[in-house]
C-alpha cells in the first residue's frame, strides 16, 4: 500500500567513500514520524556521548516529513545535527526546493557521517550517489558555489545545497544555503558540513512520492489551501513577508534595538514594508508547493549597494542587522544580510555578535583597528565584522567568530552583562522583557535562544487568546501551561515538516487529515501534541546527556538585571526570582524533576522507556 | 475555429511548482515536478520564473515526426493528445519539440504530453497567482502554403 515516506535512508559515510540505503525502520517512522522526530532519535543514538560536533562522527542529517514533495501545501524539510554553538540538539528548517527532492531521489533523508580527505560534493541522481572533488570550488561563497556545482554537473535543474566561507573555516554560526538561498541558518550546521569538508550536496529523483489514500487526501489539500487563502496572517506574509513585523514589533514594545538594550525604535518603519517596497522589492517567489509565496524578490537599485538581487530582508534580519544594530538605510541591511547569505553565515547570529561588538567597543573593551568604526550605526563596521569572522583573517574575526558566550568569556570586562545569548545561540529578534513567557520560552528551547519552539509574543502582545480568555503579558503565573502546549503542538508538526507561516492557517484536524490520508495511521486530536511531548522530552535527555544543567536554563543578564527604559514595557526585566518561578512551574508541568530531568513516569507515559535503538549497519559485514 | 489554450504569464509566476503538482498527481497518480507535462526555469538568483506549457502547436513537430502517427487534435479540447496504444516510445517527439514538453516518461514508457486535462487544466486550477491562464482562441483554417 502506497504511503508518502520513502521507507528509506540514505547514508553516506565521507571517510569510508562510500554509500548505503538503510531501510528506514517501522518502529521508528511510527514513534517519530519523520523531520524533528526522526533527528532527534537519530542524533541520540548515532552519537557517543561527548560527541564534538566538528568531529568526524558526528551525523550531519537532511531530513523530510510525510508531507513533505507531496501537494500538501507549505511544508519543508530540516537538517539536524549537534550544534557547535550551544552544544545542544540542532534542529533547523529550510524552505525552498532542495526538501522535496530528497524524496523524489528514494529517500526520507540523507545521514552523512565521517570526514572526506579533502574539499568534496556529493552528486545524487536517484540510486546513484557520487563523491566528487570540491577542491575547484572550495573558498567560493555559498551562492556562487551553488551555480558552479550545477555547471560542473551540467545539471540546471539539480537542487544544491552549499556552505559558504563561514561553513568552511567552522565558524560555530554558518549556515547551510539551500536551494535556492533558503537557509538552514540556525546553530551552526554550516559549520558541522565543513568540519567534514563537504561543500555541497547536488540532488536529482526520479521518484513520485504517493499517498495511500488520495481522494481523502486531495480532500485535506482543498481544506488546508482554502484555510490559507482565508487567513489574514497568511495575506499580511503574501503581501509583505515578514517585514510587516518590523513597525508592529517596535510598537508593541518587542523589537531589539542597540544589543537588545531597549526594545523600541521610532525609525522602524524604515526597515519595514513601506521602505523594502519602495527600495527593494519588485515580485515574489514561493518555497515548493507553497501558495504563501512569503518570499518578496528585487533588488538595490539605488545608492553605494545598488545591483545587488536581493531577497525580502525578513524580520529578523531587518532588526537583528537593522534596529539592532542602530542602521536604518534598509539598503545596507539588505547589502549586509546578502552577504550573510554570501559568507554563509547566521544574520540573526551575526546581528547579535555585531551588537555585541559595538557595545564592547563603545566600553572600549575591543580596540577597533585604524580606519574602522565600531559602533551603532555603522555600516561599515558591520560589514568588517562580517568579512573578518567569515574569513577568519584577523584575532578581532577569530575571537568574534566564536558568537557571543565564547566572545564574552574570552574578553571579560563586563562583557557577560550584554551578551545576548541562551546557551549560545544569539538571541533573535524578539526582545522578552514585558512577556516573561517569551522570556521562558527562550529558557527551555532544545536549541538555546530561539523564538520558533514557542511563540509566547502572540498570546502575551499579540492578541492571541488561551482558552478562551486574553493573556496578561506581564504576569508570570500561568504561563508554563501556554508554553509547554505550543513547544509540544510546533515539535509534533515539524515533522511533518510543516512551515510556521503555513500553520498560522491550517488547524492540527486538517494536519491531522493529510497525515492519515498521506501515510495510512490514524491521527486523533492529541496525536501532534503526544507525538511532540515524545520528541520534546528526546530531546531533552540528548541535551542532559552532553552536559546541560538545570541552570543553562536562563536568560542573559542584561534581561535579568536591566529595567527597559522605555517603552510600553518600560521598567520591566525578568528577575532571577521571576526565573525560578517560571522555571519551576514549567518542570513540573512537564513532569520534569528539580533538575529539569524528566521522571522516570514520564519517560514511561511518553514510551521513551522502552523504545529499541538505532543503529548503523556495520560496514565491516557487507 | 475556436481552441482552448493556456499561456503563461512570467511577470505572476512565484515558482511554486503547485502547477506541476497538480499535473503529476494527475498523470502519475503521486508527486514529482520533474515528471510534469509543464516546466518552471528560475533564473538570476531566483528573481525571474519561466512558466512553461505545452503550445498544442498548429504546426506540431511532435506530431509530423512521429513515426507510427501516435500524435493526433482531439477534436473536442483541441489539445494534440498521445494515443499511447499507437506510442512506440521512440522519444522523436521530445527530440524535435522546441520546448522539449512532450517526451516518453520514465515509468509509463511512453510519450507524454500535455492533454489540457480534456478540457479543464488541473494547472490553471492550482495556480495560486494568476501565472497560468485558459484563453479562448481562433484559430486560423488550416491553408496549403506553397501546395
Amino acid at each position: 500500500m502506497a504511503r508518502s515516506d520513502m521507507q528509506k535512508l540514505l547514508w553516506v559515510d565521507l571517510t569510508a567513500r562510500r554509500s548505503r540505503v538503510i531501510a528506514t525502520p517501522d518502529w521508528l517512522l511510527e514513534a517519530f514520524v519523520g523531520g524533528k522526530g526522526l533527528g532527534a532519535k537519530l542524533l541520540a543514538d548515532l552519537t557517543p556521548a561527548g560527541v564534538d560536533p566538528l568531529g568526524s562522527e558526528c551525523p550531519l542529517m537532511f531530513l523530510t516529513g510525510p508531507l513533505t514533495a507531496t501537494a500538501a501545501p507549505s511544508m519543508r524539510a530540516c537538517v539536524v545535527t549537534k550544534s557547535p554553538l550551544t552544544g545542544t540538539f540542532l534542529d533547523s528548517y529550510f524552505g525552498g526546493r532542495f526538501g522535496p527532492e530528497i524524496k523524489y531521489a528514494g529517500y526520507d533523508g540523507i545521514i552523512i557521517t565521517g570526514r572526506a580527505d579533502g574539499p568534496v560534493y556529493l552528486w545524487i541522481h536517484d540510486d546513484t550517489v557520487a563523491i566528487r572533488s570540491a577542491a575547484a570550488i572550495w573558498g567560493q561563497d555559498a551562492l556562487a558555489a551553488n551555480a558552479a556545482i550545477k555547471a560542473a554537473l551540467d545539471a540546471p535543474d539539480a537542487m544544491v545545497v552549499t556552505i559558504g566561507q563561514g561553513g568552511e573555516n567552522r565558524l560555530p554560526f554558518a549556515l547551510i544555503s539551500c536551494e535556492y538561498n533558503r537557509q538552514a541558518g540556525r546553530g551552526g550546521a554550516g559549520a558541522v558540513m565543513g568540519a567534514k569538508n563537504l561543500k555541497g550536496v547536488a540532488l536529482q529523483g526520479s521518484r513520485v512520492v504517493r499517498v495511500h489514500d488520495l481522494p481523502a487526501f486531495q480532500t485535506a489539500c482543498r481544506e488546508a489551501h482554502a484555510a490559507i487563502a482565508a487567513s489574514e496572517d497568511c495575506r499580511a506574509l503574501t503581501y509583505g513577508g515578514t517585514s510587516t513585523s518590523l513597525a508592529w514589533a517596535s510598537q508593541v514594545g518587542v523589537l531589539p534595538v542597540r544589543n537588545h538594550a531597549d526594545q523600541v525604535d521610532p525609525k522602524a518603519d524604515r526597515l519595514g514594508d513601506e521602505a523594502q517596497y519602495k527600495h527593494l522589492f519588485l515580485g515574489k517567489a514561493a518555497c515548493f508547493g507553497c501558495p504563501i509565496r512569503c518570499s518578496q524578490m528585487g533588488a538595490i537599485r539605488t545608492g553605494r549597494y545598488a545591483h545587488q538581487i536581493t531577497d525580502i530582508v525578513e524580520y529578523e534580519s531587518a532588526a537583528m542587522l537593522g534596529s539592532n544594530l542602530g542602521i536604518h538605510d534598509v539598503r545596507a541591511v539588505a547589502h549586509l544580510t546578502k552577504l550573510c547569505d554570501r559568507y554563509g553565515i547566521d544574520s540573526m547570529s551575526a546581528g547579535g555578535v555585531i551588537g555585541f561588538a559595538f557595545e564592547a567597543a563603545r566600553n572600549g573593551v575591543i580596540q577597533p583597528p585604524e580606519g574602522v568604526t565600531l559602533d551603532f550605526g555603522s555600516v561599515a563596521g558591520a560589514e568588517y565584522l562580517l568579512r573578518a569572522m567569515a574569513l577568519q583573517e584577523n584575532e578581532l574575526g577569530r575571537l568574534l567568530g566564536q558568537g557571543v558566550k565564547r566572545a564574552a568569556e574570552s574578553l571579560n570586562g563586563g562583557t557577560r552583562h550584554f551578551a545576548m545569548h541562551v546557551k549560545g545561540l544569539e538571541m533573535p529578534a524578539w526582545g522578552p522583557r514585558g512577556t516573561p513567557g517569551m522570556g521562558l520560552a527562550y529558557m527551555t528551547a532544545d536549541r538555546g535562544g530561539c523564538h520558533q519552539r514557542g511563540f509566547m509574543i502572540a498570546y502575551e502582545v499579540g492578541g492571541r487568546e488561551y482558552k478562551g480568555r486574553p493573556v496578561t503579558a506581564h504576569a508570570v503565573a500561568g504561563k508554563a501551561e501556554i508554553l509547554k502546549g505550543e513547544q509540544d503542538y510546533l515539535a509534533g508538526t515539524d515533522t511533518l515538516v510543516k512551515c510556521d507561516f503555513g500553520a498560522f492557517a491550517v488547524p492540527p484536524e486538517i494536519y491531522g487529515r493529510l497525515l492519515q490520508a498521506a501515510v495510512g495511521r490514524p491521527v486523533g486530536a492529541a496525536f501532534f501534541n503526544e507525538l511532540g511531548e515524545r520528541i520534546w522530552n528526546q530531546t531533552r535527555l540528548f541535551n542532559l546527556r552532553e552536559g546541560l544543567r538545570a541552570e543553562d536554563d536562563r536568560l542573559p543578564r542584561r534581561i535579568v538585571e536591566e529595567a527597559l527604559p522605555s517603552g510600553p514595557h518600560k521598567g520591566q526585566r525578568i528577575s532571577a526570582e521571576d526565573m525560578a518561578r517560571l522555571k519551576a512551574d514549567y518542570y513540573r508541568i512537564r513532569g520534569w524533576d528539580r533538575q529539569g530531568r524528566p521522571t522516570a513516569q514520564t519517560l514511561a507515559r511518553l514510551g521513551l522507556n522502552e523504545i529499541p535503538t538505532f543503529v548503523l549497519p556495520n560496514s565491516d559485514k557487507e | 475555429m475556436e481552441r482552448i489554450h493556456i499561456i503563461t504569464h512570467f511577470d505572476r509566476c512565484t515558482g511554486c511548482g503547485l502547477c506541476q503538482l497538480a499535473c503529476a498527481e494527475r498523470l502519475l497518480g503521486g508527486y514529482n515536478p520533474h515528471r510534469a507535462l509543464l516546466r518552471i526555469t528560475h533564473q538570476c538568483e531566483n528573481l525571474y520564473h519561466f512558466p512553461t506549457v505545452c503550445n498544442q502547436c498548429e504546426n506540431a513537430y511532435c506530431a509530423t515526426v512521429c513515426p507510427v502517427r501516435a500524435i493526433a487534435r482531439d477534436t473536442r479540447s483541441g489539445a494534440m493528445v498521445v494515443d499511447h496504444e499507437k506510442c512506440i516510445a521512440c522519444n522523436l517527439c521530445h527530440r524535435y519539440c522546441p520546448l522539449h514538453i512532450v517526451g516518453v516518461d520514465p515509468e509509463l514508457k511512453k510519450s507524454v504530453k500535455c492533454d489540457l486535462c480534456g478540457g479543464a487544466p488541473a494547472c490553471v486550477a492550482a495556480c495560486p497567482a494568476g501565472a497560468l491562464e485558459i484563453v479562448h482562441r481562433t484559430v486560423p483554417t488550416p491553408l496549403k502554403e506553397e501546395s
